[in-house]
């Protein structure tokens, strides 16, 4: 396949072009309460074709191998098409060509694991979950993919690589009353299937936090100091600074541009935040993205200043900046977009304690809930929380949203712990239409913001 | 009869298979400029089993067939047992989902239609980074069974949506069309646009309290997703629900009436069929405030002991599509005019807020009705807009705040942004909700 590929992007009548042609595997494993919805073990295969011609771009997915000569052709007229009504031509940053392969294998290979062990690890978690009384449900859930990918371009480059992930999460649902609350959890997210065992106690931990937050009060709307913990924290730079960071979603805005050069101080000297695809075991691992760049790790927040940008070809060359290897596709369906990898905000020297005594009134907001953001507002859940009063934790509350705006709550990080911690679970959605990515990790120490806006009752 | 399900009608007791064709172009501007354009020649497949009467599921692109049918037997062997059967035989509604001249369409046509509205906008707002995408599909649905459920339909599908941050910020403001047919530019939306865009030069931000609240159409989502849930037979059979056992009982407003309708003559959303073979038909789910109604697929039907109502749909909050198990979901989902003008909803207010659109919708717990989102829109006193909402979040939950509405509003238009794809819904003004402002 990759000879036969190779030899289509070489013939293509454009300035750049390339083909990727991918094969994938899911196994799926759902449980929902005592019923096992879902068993699918399932393979897809694809290709995808970008070319820009006359300084336009276009792009192509197609299922069947043998269209991918006359789509990619019909993918460099479209390109031309598309740079005739331009003014300002695109183009890609100068890289090397690389003819290399990047195949994975890890101690404990999911791929080598038959179903049956699968489904019983999901039926041994499940079965916990179901032994506390308050849990009227769950949905615990094994998700697998395996991507074995080729990609070729106009310019020689000739990879093989694969994607691998593995993980459990679940939802833990319980009851009492009229009050009915859900708590994540979830286990892996690399590609070792390792991590997804023993995690006994660790489940039996979340199960009772569900089980407390019944009996947990409604949280305040208002304006409040908040610490978040290393999860939140963590989703809070990924959903607010990080998708400012993707070279594509600032290209076109020159509001943002403006606001955005290197060099702006975007906080104090505590925060530093950095993207790194080269740490291995993290979700968002990889060697090379889907343009064929290697992946670097790209120090994006240096004690408080704008130092770093995530790009694809076409934005680093748009940008004047260096390539970062963050261009990345969900799969063969999508094209790829520039995307964060592992994004981690650096650890700092304040204690937790030292972080909950420095606040009279506010929350203590635990568990990441996901987020969303547009442009420079987000908003983002909590699983639970609790009260700080007078420098120390309060009760529990519950059903927690927050939301701010980016730039005034960066400058409102005041204090950085010194526990970085990296989820185990990534995902991330971008794009129209939505490619949600597994591989996309986020890492933060606890740290606390002056001020931000509450949800609440 | 696919080749498929003739080789599983030897082979398996029973079997499903989804099979989806699509054909899509479509052309996307930013800031003005034409930033790419797309082909997509995609197809997919998905079959279910029912073997030694265990489920098996699986889905894909398969060069052979059998592949397709080994993968769903393995997924059988360790399934949980089957609790029904695969839609039977059935007729069909017939409604309008096809339109040629949409399928016949290129690049270059939707090129001029965006260039339409670029110049169109251009001429009042010129120094805003506008973006538009816009796409053409024709799609291919066939969905056959063992038992004898056959449906096909060919559909196309034509979506204009534009928009633009505000000034200096990552806020934006959407507008779109869609329809099965060809496309004019609605120069009464693009005006919209414009003097919505304008109304947020300014900020504003409410004081925290209760204020009466306008859910415009494009934030329908708000409403219609925690009562998808409340209504999903899937979440009430397992008593998760907070709607169970209420049916005949009133849970909203009396002046809101929700219908699921897939049988609308050429809308964009219309269905003969779910993506489990069964029949659609239009359903009241909620009349005057009360509940009329479940939606209802093959395996939710089962553990409620009724059949499906044909909601099944290969649906999700995000994407969807043929990996997606079939559950309860929306096919068309409607909610009946009022008598008012939205304008004088606006106009009325001695302070309020026009919610266009709600951020973080799906980290609350909506299931059980609730929301919690940082609040886009518009902040109204005296009945004048003062400015576009900032640092504002509105909470709340529907089953409790959606029983006190004023007033509906006349005008209905189609959201063409948000997790649902919702079809007419109007103005909504609600007596108060939870706001967290100053």
């Amino acid at each position: 396949m990759k000879e036969k590929l190779a030899a289509i992007a070489a013939e293509l009548p454009a300035a750049y072009a390339d083909v990727r042609y991918e094969e994938n595997r899911k196994v799926r494993i759902l449980y929902e309460g005592r019923k096992l919805s879902e068993v699918a073990s399932t393979e897809s295969s694809g290709g995808h074709v970008r070319a820009y011609a006359d300084g336009g771009k276009a792009i192509s997915s197609f299922s069947a191998p043998e269209r991918a000569g006359p789509i990619a052709e019909s993918t460099c007229a479209s390109a031309s098409l598309a740079g005739k009504l331009r003014e300002k031509k695109l183009r890609v940053a100068d890289a090397p060509a690389l003819a290399d392969a990047f195949l994975l294998s890890p101690a404990q290979d999911p791929r080598r694991i038959p179903l049956k062990e699968k489904l019983d690890l999901v039926a041994h978690y499940n079965g916990i979950i179901l032994g506390e009384p308050h849990v009227i449900t769950t949905q615990t859930y094994y998700d697998e993919f395996g991507s074995r990918r080729v990609f070729v371009n106009s310019e020689g480059s000739a990879i093989e690589y694969e994607l691998l992930t593995c993980g459990i999460v679940g939802f833990i649902v319980a009851k009492k009353g009229d009050v009915v609350q859900r708590v994540r959890f979830a286990f892996g997210g690399c590609e070792e299937y390792g991590r997804l065992l023993d995690r006994e106690e660790e489940l039996k931990a979340r199960i009772a936090k569900a089980c407390e937050l019944l009996d947990a009060e409604p949280v305040k709307a208002g304006v409040f100091p908040v610490v978040l913990d290393p999860s939140e924290a963590g989703v809070f730079i990924h959903e607010a600074f990080g998708h400012l960071s993707e070279g594509d979603g600032l290209q076109n805005n020159p509001a943002f541009r403006a606001r955005l050069q290197m060099g702006t101080k975007l906080g104090r000297p505590v925060l530093s935040v950095s993207d790194d695809p080269t740490l291995e075991g993290r979700p968002g691992h990889f060697v090379v993205d889907d343009e064929g760049i290697r992946g670097v790790k790209t120090r994006l927040i240096t004690e408080g200043v704008l130092t770093g940008r995530l790009h694809s070809r076409e934005t680093a060359a748009e940008f004047g900046e260096p390539l970062s290897g963050n261009m990345r596709a969900v799969d063969a369906h999508f094209t790829p977009l520039v995307r964060m990898s592992n994004i981690f905000i650096e650890p700092g020297e304040s204690s937790f304690d030292e972080i909950i005594a420095s606040i009279d009134r506010g929350y203590y907001l635990v568990g990441a809930k996901g987020g969303q953001t547009s442009g420079d507002q987000f908003t983002f859940g909590s699983q639970w929380g609790y009260r700080i009063e007078n420098g120390k934790l309060g009760p529990m509350v519950r059903d927690i949203n927050m939301s701010g705006e980016l730039f005034s709550t960066l400058q409102a990080i005041s204090m950085v712990g010194d526990d970085l911690t990296f989820g185990e679970r990534g995902g991330c959605g971008k794009g129209s239409p939505m490619q949600t990515n597994r591989k996309s990790g986020t890492g933060a120490p606890h740290i606390k913001i002056d001020a931000v806006t509450i949800g609440g009752v | 009869m696919h080749p498929l399900i003739q080789t599983a009608k030897g082979t398996v007791d029973q079997a499903e298979l989804y099979r989806d064709k699509r054909h899509t172009i479509s052309v996307l501007y930013q800031n003005y400029r034409l930033q790419q354009v797309e082909e997509n020649d995609l197809s997919s497949v998905a079959l279910r089993v029912i073997e030694d009467g265990r489920l098996g599921s699986t889905y894909g692109v398969f060069p052979e067939g059998d592949r397709l049918l080994d993968a769903a037997r393995t997924a059988a062997r360790y399934g949980d047992p089957a609790t029904f059967s695969f839609a039977p035989a059935a007729e069909y509604p017939s409604v309008r989902t096809y339109d040629d001249r949409t399928a016949a369409l290129t690049s270059r046509d939707l090129v001029d239609l965006c260039e339409a509205i670029k110049e169109r906008i251009h001429e009042e707002l010129s120094d805003v980074p506008l973006f538009i995408r816009c796409q053409a599909r024709t799609g291919d649905l066939v969905v056959e069974t063992t038992e004898g459920a056959a449906g096909a339909i060919r559909s196309t599908d034509l979506g204009i949506g534009f928009g633009a941050p505000f000034r200096g910020v990552g806020t934006a403001i959407f507008k779109g069309q869609r329809s099965i047919a060809p496309l004019d530019v609605d120069e009464a939306l693009v005006d919209e646009f414009v003097e919505w865009y304008r109304w947020g030069d300014n900020t504003s931000t409410p004081s925290t309290g209760r204020l009466p609240v306008i859910l415009a159409p494009e934030a329908s989502f708000l409403f219609l997703l925690p009562l998808l849930m409340g209504v999903s037979g899937d979440l009430v059979s397992k008593k998760t629900s907070p709607l169970v056992d209420r049916i005949g009982q009133p849970i909203l407003s009396e002046k809101l009436t929700v219908l699921d309708d897939p049988l609308v003559e050429g809308d964009p959303n219309a269905r003969p069929f779910d993506d489990e073979g069964v029949p659609c038909a239009t359903h009241k789910i909620v009349e005057n405030g009360v509940l009329k109604d479940y939606l209802v697929d093959l395996q939710s039907g089962a553990a409620l002991g009724r059949p499906s109502n044909g909601h099944g749909f290969k649906a999700a909050l995000f994407g969807g599509g043929t990996e997606t198990p079939s559950t309860p979901w929306f096919a068309n989902p409607v909610i009946e005019a009022g008598d008012a003008s939205w304008r004088e909803l606006v106009s009325g207010l001695k302070e309020g807020l026009l919610i266009t659109n709600g951020m973080g919708f799906h980290s609350g717990n909506y299931p059980q009705g609730q929301f919690a989102v940082q609040a886009v829109g518009y902040h109204i006193v005296d009945g004048q807009v003062v400015g576009r909402l900032d640092k504002t979040m509105i909470s709340g939950n529907i089953y409790e705040d959606f029983r006190t509405v004023r007033a509906v509003s006349r005008e209905r238009r189609r959201a063409f942004v948000g997790l649902l794809s919702a079809g007419l819904t109007p103005y909504i003004l609600f007596d108060s909700l939870q706001v967290a402002g100053k």
